[in-house]
């Protein structure tokens, strides 16, 4: 008997062993690799601190003198002010747009059971699925007098995200009991303000989720703004960047700091909020 | 349902709050869509730009017959298998991976999904300084004693669409990894503590356990590869604007480039043909692999 469960133990201990040492080698593999990620941004980083010849020998070596003056030239010669506050405009908005009409949208949807929720669950998916038409798109904005303003790029970049944020939203509410709502009615409340003092609260998780990956979006968009910005002083960052690059393409310290400046509102972003990626996309995503 | 309830639901759910995402998405998104169908039949130019005339299906004859449209279709087939392949596969292992009790797990997800809230311009400038004439790529070459293949990648007709492809599965891989990880959290963990009782291998529960439950994760990211790799446009109009010569050339550039030249019912209808082309395959994968779902479950 003790003869027995000793090497119960031993056998035990040594799967353990085992265990450890393959999660051992996949670590060291994956640290590795990530070294694939790591030295183009190293690279980038250190670059925009280099002088010119520096930075063109794309090394990883940290630079051997700190030349911040490269993001000082690049944010007056490069018109960034402009172009940063000009992105957060057409990004808050966006978001604005997209979430609130979605989040309403896509609670409905989860909750009806007729036909309204099925048919106007198929419209919104047409948008998962189907790239938009830029060149009518171009056209409807031109003849509405839109075109060229923050409205019209604020619109199709939320209109253009709308289909995710209901998709996302109404996989999650499935999931809610509906209990709660109905508690809300005996209650009493409007239905509008049972879903924002009851069921908004509930639905936090999947809402911060979608509002992160909404926002880097429409930050990051590129198309939208080519296609109907005409004046560069509308310009958001990732247009106003790719604008530089084509001037000052041999200064790739000043390209790299440009990058920088362009990634790192975003890069903040995700690190502060990348443990609601992971679970939102678990609630909204893979179980519906 | 009894009528009693279904008023309930009415007026606990009322559908006119549908409505706002309706108009928005609606009238930016669907309307535009409409009109392609109706546009794409003109000769629709910029310098005409309201008076377009119908001429049939002469647009879809002409770019039928264009041998550039043609080589774009290819290169978007190209592009797409390639990086849904690579992207779903990598995502895959590294889920596998990272999923295990590693030390520094939440720094390597951390850091594998960084690329994918960059924004393309600012991958796509640097994917061309690595791969430019002495960027890193070729210094590693020479390092290793590789110097006969070292040359400017993206300016090579030969190596520029690998670039782009590169480009992709580098920003998208740690995306379709946190769709992997969502599933394998959602996977309950007593079927592999009935498996281990049964004496299963490692390799037979990832095959019989792990991948099926996997399925709906695998749904998501094929579909989404699939859809993003047809439609895809700022990773070559950054990197290599569709050339050299026109070797990278895809549908969405080849669409711009048809635009910039003010040829609107031309480009109209070409976009409509991206249209059905994305929106008919990405259908028929989701069918497919929904399909499969149902099976295994």
């Amino acid at each position: 008997m003790s003869t027995d469960s000793k090497n119960t133990t031993v056998k035990l201990t040594s799967m353990e062993k085992q265990r450890k040492r393959t999660d051992l080698i996949i670590e060291i593999i994956v640290i590795f690799f990530s070294l694939i990620i790591i030295v183009p941004i190293l690279i980038m980083v250190f670059g925009s601190f280099k002088d010119s010849t520096e930075a063109a020998k794309f090394n990883i070596l940290p630079p051997k003198e700190w030349h911040f003056e490269n993001y000082v030239y690049v944010i007056t010669v490069g018109n960034i002010g402009r172009a940063l506050i000009n992105s957060l405009v057409v990004t808050f908005f966006s978001v604005l747009f997209c979430m609130v009409p979605a989040s309403l949208a896509g609670f409905i949807i989860a909750r009806r059971t007729t036909k309204i929720s099925s048919r106007s669950q198929t419209l919104f998916m047409i948008g998962l699925y189907a790239p938009m038409n830029m060149i009518t798109t171009f056209a409807l904005l031109r003849v509405t007098g839109l075109l060229g303003s923050y409205f019209a790029v604020i619109m199709v970049l939320a209109a253009s995200q709308i289909p995710y944020a209901v998709y996302m939203v109404s996989n999650f509410v499935r999931n809610v009991p509906r209990e709660l709502d109905q508690a809300a009615l005996i209650d009493g409340c409007s239905s509008l303000r049972m879903f924002f003092t009851i069921i908004t609260p509930v639905m936090k998780p999947i809402l911060v989720t979608t509002t992160v990956l909404v926002t880097m979006n429409s930050w990051n968009d590129f198309m939208v703004p080519l296609y109907f910005f005409n004046t560069s002083s509308r310009w958001t960052l990732p247009l106003t960047v790719y604008n530089f690059y084509g001037q000052y393409f041999r200064d790739w310290n000043l390209v790299f700091a440009n990058l920088v400046i362009t990634a790192l509102p975003i890069t903040i972003l995700y690190l502060y909020a990348q443990k609601h990626i992971v679970s939102g996309l678990t609630s909204g995503a893979v179980k519906g | 349902m009894q009528p009693s309830k279904l008023r309930i639901e009415k007026t606990l759910y009322p559908g006119s709050l549908i409505i706002p995402a309706a108009i928005v998405f609606g009238f930016f998104y669907i309307l535009p869509i409409i009109m392609a169908f109706v546009m794409s039949l003109t000769d629709w130019n910029l310098s005409r730009f309201y008076e377009p005339k119908f001429i049939g299906f002469e647009n879809f004859e002409y770019i039928f017959n264009d041998p550039k449209f043609l080589l774009s279709v290819k290169n978007t087939i190209v592009f797409a298998v390639f990086t849904a392949t690579l992207k779903t596969v990598l995502g895959l292992v590294l889920a596998l991976a990272l999923d295990r009790q590693l030390k520094t797990k939440n720094l390597m997800r951390t850091i594998y999904y960084l690329p994918a809230v960059l924004s393309m311009v600012v991958v796509g400038i640097m994917m061309k300084s690595i791969f430019s004439l002495d960027g890193v790529f070729n210094n590693l070459l020479g390092s290793i004693g590789l110097d006969f293949l070292q040359k400017d990648w993206v300016m090579n007709k030969s190596t520029a669409m690998a670039v782009v492809i590169f480009a992709d599965v580098w920003r998208w891989t740690g995306f379709n990894m946190a769709i992997f990880l969502a599933g394998l959290q959602g996977i309950d963990k007593e079927y592999y503590e009935a498996a281990k009782i049964d004496g299963a291998s490692g390799w037979n529960m990832l095959r019989k356990i792990t991948l099926p439950l996997l399925m709906p994760a695998f749904t998501i990211n094929i579909v989404f590869n699939v859809i993003g790799g047809l439609k895809v446009f700022d990773q070559v109009f950054i990197i290599t604007g569709g050339g050299p010569g026109f070797t990278t050339q895809v549908l969405s550039t080849y669409v711009f480039t048809n635009y910039s030249q003010g040829l609107l019912g031309r480009s109209t209808a070409m976009s409509l043909i991206l249209f059905i082309f994305v929106y008919g395959s990405s259908s028929i994968v989701n069918y497919i692999l929904k399909k499969k779902e149902v099976d295994i479950s």
